[in-house]
């Protein structure tokens, strides 16, 4: 307790950092006397040593990010973290709220604004389900987001992110329709689920026929019962059947049912009902398909389920919000 | 940790306390395990702190105060590191450059380490520190984007970098 004052850990800081700031002076001399000093200095202690240690540690990850070219998101990262210090000022009640909240706010700065903005929006492992103006039902599966457009002509959803599953009310002057960055999906009276992908949008109709208008491409393609088409801007897939009351049914049970599905498509669903990242090795997991049952509220277990089937992969979880699946033997 | 004589006052504390901070802390937070997590943080801290004593005397308004410092700190930490993650994902090929997700990490903990750092320092110095650090800009550089001299560049330098250095040794 009693340690000379040139001796506590913050002088100790303050003056590896002054020494620090010198090695990259502008002028190439006074770089060189920091160099010869600073080892001078770091030798006469090892306190001095471990103070230095600890900060050029943290320089050379920086140094790491910027020999990567990752200078935008780090500074990305660093924005999300400083839209904390106002809770912080206002008092430690507030600060500990904001904490409570981080679910929903990571959700919130990890999100293009248009999803911030929209209309409805439910987070990772979130279900919401609403009647709408018209008598219509929008259920909206986790991480979705959708904006309304409701007026005396038209009924619009916009489907943002993630998936919906409408049951539409029946009304023959105003169309109902479900738009996505691939085009738009046009209904009269029946249910079906929307599914929007990062390159792609996924139509599984449970009732009835709904129009598909692909953009880029002249005519609009007509989808019925059972079937499923997956779209992507000027390309309209083949269609394929499902079983519109198993997706029905397995929806409201908050089940994802896959039938012999790519593997790395079923971790991107699953991904989109958890918190933090996903991550795969795609060349390991090339080639490998699927058939199964998912319990999407515990999604842990999902994706023990699924792994237990392939048992040359497996699962590391680094933190709780980055969980890696991949082939050992390929690393 | 040495294998201490029962009388302890560390362990004393553990035993007499940790139930209860248990307790306060799943309410608080409505998670057990976050809760287990960040009580057990909160008595690590408290081995080699420097104001052991005064956990000691009030220890339940010590253990509060600091597992409050803390939840704020694990708070912003994920939020750097689902941000960093996030936008790194949104990247053609994220894992470009960095040789695996390990190291992603520790990039992202460097960054919430900064992050922190940068709370307590001006808007000013943060920037300095960014730009040179982060962007490769000289001390000049710098002085001439922010409009300041050279002397107050180095000043904000040696300011962040004091207030990155972690109060604790780990």
């Amino acid at each position: 307790m009693n340690r000379r004052l040139e001796e506590t850990p913050e002088t100790l800081a303050e003056q590896a950092a002054d020494w620090i700031v010198r090695l990259s002076a502008d002028e190439p001399g006074e770089r060189r006397a920091a160099e010869s000093g600073f080892a001078a200095w770091k030798q006469a202690d090892p306190r001095h040593a471990a103070a230095a240690a600890r900060l050029e540690a943290l320089l050379g990850r920086l140094d790491h990010i910027r020999d990567n070219g990752s200078q935008a998101p780090a500074r990305q990262a660093l924005r999300a973290a400083r839209l904390r210090r106002t809770p912080r000022r206002i008092g430690a009640a507030l600060a500990l709220g904001a904490a409570l909240l981080l679910p929903a706010w990571l959700a919130l700065h990890s999100t293009p604004a248009p999803v911030l903005l929209a209309d409805l929006r439910t987070g990772s492992g979130e279900w919401a389900e609403r009647t709408l103006a018209d008598g219509s039902r929008l259920s909206l599966n986790g991480n979705s987001a959708v904006d309304l457009e409701f007026d005396a002509k038209t009924r619009t959803i916009a489907l943002l992110r993630g998936e919906i599953l409408v049951d539409v009310a029946p009304d023959r002057d105003r169309p109902f329709v479900v738009s996505t960055a691939h085009g738009s999906i046009r209904a009269l009276g029946t249910r079906f689920l929307v599914s929007r992908e990062a390159d792609a949008t996924v139509l599984s109709m449970i009732e009835s026929r709904v129009e598909v208008s692909i953009d880029g491409q002249p005519r609009p393609l007509v989808v019925g019962a059972g079937q499923r088409l997956r779209f992507t801007s000027g390309d309209a897939g083949e269609l394929a059947t499902v079983d519109g009351e198993l997706l029905e049914t397995a929806w409201q049970r908050h089940q994802l049912v896959v039938r012999n599905e790519p593997l790395g498509n079923v971790l991107d669903q699953l991904a989109r009902h958890r918190p933090g990242l996903l991550r795969y090795d795609a060349a390991a997991l090339a080639g490998l398909h699927v058939s199964a049952v998912l319990p999407l509220d515990d999604t842990d277990r999902a994706l023990q389920l699924l792994i237990n089937n392939f048992p040359g992969l497996r699962i590391r979880t680094l933190t709780p919000y980055l969980v890696v699946v991949d082939h050992p033997k390929t690393r | 940790m040495s294998a201490a004589a029962s009388p302890d006052p560390l362990h004393q504390l553990y035993a007499s306390h940790h139930g209860w901070l248990h307790g306060w802390l799943r309410r608080k937070l409505g998670c057990p395990e976050h809760a287990a997590d960040v009580a057990q943080d909160t008595f690590l801290r408290l081995i080699g702190s420097r104001d052991a004593l005064l956990a000691l005397c009030e220890p339940r308004a010590w253990l509060t105060t600091t597992a409050n410092r803390l939840i704020i700190d694990r708070a912003r930490r994920h939020a750097v590191e689902q941000a960093w993650l996030n936008e790194l994902a949104a990247l053609a090929d994220p894992l470009a450059g960095f040789a695996s997700p390990e190291e992603q990490l520790l990039a992202a903990e460097a960054l919430a380490q900064i992050a922190a750092a940068l709370e307590a320092v001006p808007a000013k110095a943060g920037e300095a520190f960014l730009l040179h650090y982060l962007d490769g800009l000289t001390h000049a550089e710098i002085g001439e984007r922010l409009g300041v001299g050279p002397r107050m560049v180095r000043k904000y330098l040696v300011q962040c970098l004091v207030a990155c250095a972690p109060a604790e040794p780990t």
